[in-house]
């Protein structure tokens, strides 16, 4: 990477704000917005840093500075102090945009997939070296810089949903494989329900899976009745939504599994074993053994644990359970 | 699929049946020190499991011929004995384990027929009652049109009275075995499924119809039959689907013909599924109800193995009340709900087997031996 001064020359110029295009974002960075701020330090202190502009077609494009720039149209301003960059060719006013961002603060993802992204536009053939990236602080492994590429041309609301962290660089990466209408719709869930990855993984998984089996768009299951109902629910808080929702796809994912669930649940209820006495089916009906916990701390507790249990053992329920017709085992064999 | 590529190991070279399989093959042929470069050049497809189907590599067996079915704990295994000729498939299963059980897949042969023969020589002294077949790394009839194994084992096996052999495929290749003198030790086995699962999910092997009528005329040359409904695909109308399969079988062949017949779901290990997505997305064969198996198998949930399974026994024994019916890998409960009885009631599945083999195959001359 060449050093200042070898390559580009600055020069600090009194410009007019109107000779600078602030729509022209081509070397933004920055994926932060308001300028509200920076007016009151400006407004007091003045620009202690001028931004870096270049010059255009027709006046100024913006380097770095979108936000001071923002601000001091803002404070109505007509003319602000600027360094100007000469003969700079587009990559290395990409590179002066990249490090006045990343050697000042950490960037988010959205904003390293614009370095990247910029990097690579503007390089001479096409693709940054890597030691350019790695002065810059930004990633140099491969996947990874690919990977991260990707997320800038996502759809905006995918986008917004990382820069809030409901949603996370893996799932990003998951999201950012389907086409722009279902990414959106889970963004937007996700934003709603502020879950966990691995919740997120597992109702992306289940929506996936349940419109392959039956043949439809993934977005007819996100947009189905039931499902809809749910998310609007206004006496349901985001955990409690969250819970319904995933067991409302496993149900339409795993029909027979989650009936014999609430099956066993209520037998298991009928059971009345109280708090010190849990039973736990095989894992997924699978397997023939049972668990039972008995939680005690005294003698007399296990006395009365005993005669729960004797309870317990002549209970219908209790029968039913283990000989697997409450889990919808039950018709005849083959004679 | 059609083998695109033959590569050699530099210790076969010479040997006369590597030179028969050349002659019959009219594709590039390649002499390698190792494997390495038969593994690289399917490593380095976009589709390896593919090129794995389209490279055949003609080597000796470094291991022991005859080994033991691994079966996986907590469910019920027959006792099979395995007959390991060779590796992977030309056919295009989606379900196929074997995408995920060898890395790479590659298409292999074993020539070092000496060591089989020897092997073979001392398990028969041993004039103890075995059941073993070659279709579990392979299918046992795809390498019809490049050898002549089948026929060697065929009479291999006529020459003794304590094994029988299976030799069980989803292709028709038969014409070669037909006037064999097989002494009914050799059992011909066909997997069967519903038109919809083989027409969908079994890509290059013989249809159904042509499945069942090659089973009749190995049966009119008086070959025992088996047949196996593994694995069994759940899906909506799947009940009626295999009824229809199991009429159509009987339809063609009489009960007498029959060893054994096998049911088994669909299973697969965890891993199976991104393959299948990624070889197969049109398959909706990994979407079923899937949980995870005692043994880490996927598998259908318990209640719908055991609803289809009742279903086809039912089926069956409408039309052969007597036929040996046995379960691949599941477990008492399993057996109880669908057929009535556990294994063990019977002298364990080993024994079922056993006696079916005796009775069919006419081993030890009608009396267990050992």
């Amino acid at each position: 990477m060449a050093s200042d001064g070898e390559v580009t020359e600055e020069c600090d110029r009194l410009i007019p704000l109107v000779d600078i295009d602030p729509r022209d974002e081509r070397f933004r960075i920055t994926t932060r917005r308001a300028s509200d701020d920076l007016h009151l330090s400006i407004g007091r202190l003045g620009l202690r840093v001028p931004p870096l502009v270049v010059p255009g077609a027709a006046g100024f494009i913006i380097v770095s500075g979108f936000r001071r720039i923002a601000a001091c149209q803002g404070l109505g301003w007509d003319s602000i102090r600027a360094r100007v960059l000469q003969k700079a060719s587009p990559y290395e006013c990409t590179l002066k945009a990249i490090a006045a961002n990343s050697l000042e603060r950490p960037l988010n993802l959205i904003e390293t997939s614009r370095a990247l992204r910029l990097l690579d536009q503007y390089a001479p053939g096409g693709q940054a070296p890597p030691e350019h990236a790695a002065a810059l602080g930004l990633p140099t492994h491969a996947g990874l810089a690919a990977r991260l590429k990707t997320l800038c041309g996502l759809p905006a609301e995918v986008q917004d949903a990382i820069l809030e962290e409901t949603v996370s660089f893996a799932m990003a990466c998951e999201i950012g494989r389907m086409e722009e209408g279902l990414a959106v719709d889970f963004a937007r869930l996700f934003r709603q329900l502020k879950t966990s990855l691995n919740k997120q993984r597992e109702i992306l998984t289940l929506v996936a899976e349940i419109a392959r089996r039956e043949g439809i768009n993934p977005r007819q299951v996100l947009t189905e009745d039931r499902l809809s109902r749910l998310r609007d629910a206004q006496d349901l808080d985001r955990n409690q939504k969250t819970q319904r929702i995933r067991k409302l796809l496993r149900q339409r994912r795993f029909p027979a599994l989650v009936a014999a669930e609430d099956n066993f649940q209520s037998l298991r209820q009928r059971l009345a074993l109280g708090s010190n006495l849990q039973l736990v089916p095989p894992r997924d009906f699978e397997g023939t053994r049972f668990t039972l916990t008995l939680n005690f701390e005294s003698v007399e507790e296990v006395s009365r644990l005993r005669v729960k249990l004797d309870e317990l053992v002549d209970h219908p329920d209790f029968k039913t359970l283990l000989t697997g017709k409450g889990r919808g085992f039950g018709e005849a064999p083959v004679p | 699929m059609r083998v695109v590529a033959l590569y050699i190991d530099a210790q076969v070279a010479d040997w006369p049946e590597t030179a028969s399989i050349c002659s019959r093959f009219d594709g590039p042929i390649k002499t390698v020190a190792t494997a390495d470069e038969v593994y690289a050049d399917v490593a380095a497809a976009k589709d390896p499991v593919r090129r794995g189907k389209q490279v055949l590599y003609l080597t000796r067996n470094k291991g022991a011929y005859i080994r033991q079915c691994p079966g996986t704990s907590h469910y019920t295994c027959c006792g099979y004995k395995i007959l390991h000729v060779g590796t992977f498939c030309t056919m295009d299963c989606t379900y196929c384990i074997l995408q995920s059980y060898f890395h790479p897949p590659v298409l292999q042969y074993f020539l070092n027929h000496a060591d089989l023969n020897a092997e073979l020589e001392q398990l028969f002294a041993t004039r103890t009652i075995h059941r073993m077949g070659t279709g579990e790394f392979t299918d046992s009839l795809i390498w019809e049109p490049w050898t002549g194994l089948s026929e060697a084992l065929i009479r291999k096996f006529a020459g003794q009275d304590c094994c029988a052999l299976e030799l069980k495929t989803k292709t028709t290749f038969i014409d070669t075995l037909l006037d064999l003198p097989h002494r009914r030790r050799t059992i011909l086995a066909w997997s069967l499924n519903t038109e919809r699962v083989i027409g969908s999910e079994e890509q290059g092997t013989a249809s159904l119809g042509a499945r069942l009528n090659a089973a009749a005329r190995c049966a009119a040359q008086g070959y025992p039959l088996a047949f196996h409904f593994d694995p069994v695909v759940i899906n909506d109308g799947c009940e009626a689907e295999y009824r229809r399969t199991v009429e159509r079988l009987f339809a063609v062949i009489a009960p007498r013909h029959i060893v054994w017949i096998s049911l088994g779901a669909l299973r697969f290990m965890p891993d199976l599924k991104a393959v299948v997505q990624s070889r197969f997305p049109q398959s909706k064969i990994v979407y079923g109800e899937f949980i995870a198996g005692l043994d880490g198998k996927m598998r259908y949930f318990k209640p719908l193995r055991m609803k289809i399974y009742r279903a086809i026994a039912q089926a069956i024994r409408a039309h052969a009340p007597d036929v040996c019916l046995y379960f691949c890998m599941e477990d008492d409960e399993v057996w109880q709900d669908a057929l009535g009885f556990r294994p063990a009631d019977r002298g364990g599945l080993t024994r079922m087997l056993d006696d079916a083999a005796v009775r069919q195959c006419g081993l030890g001359n009608g009396s267990r031996l050992g």
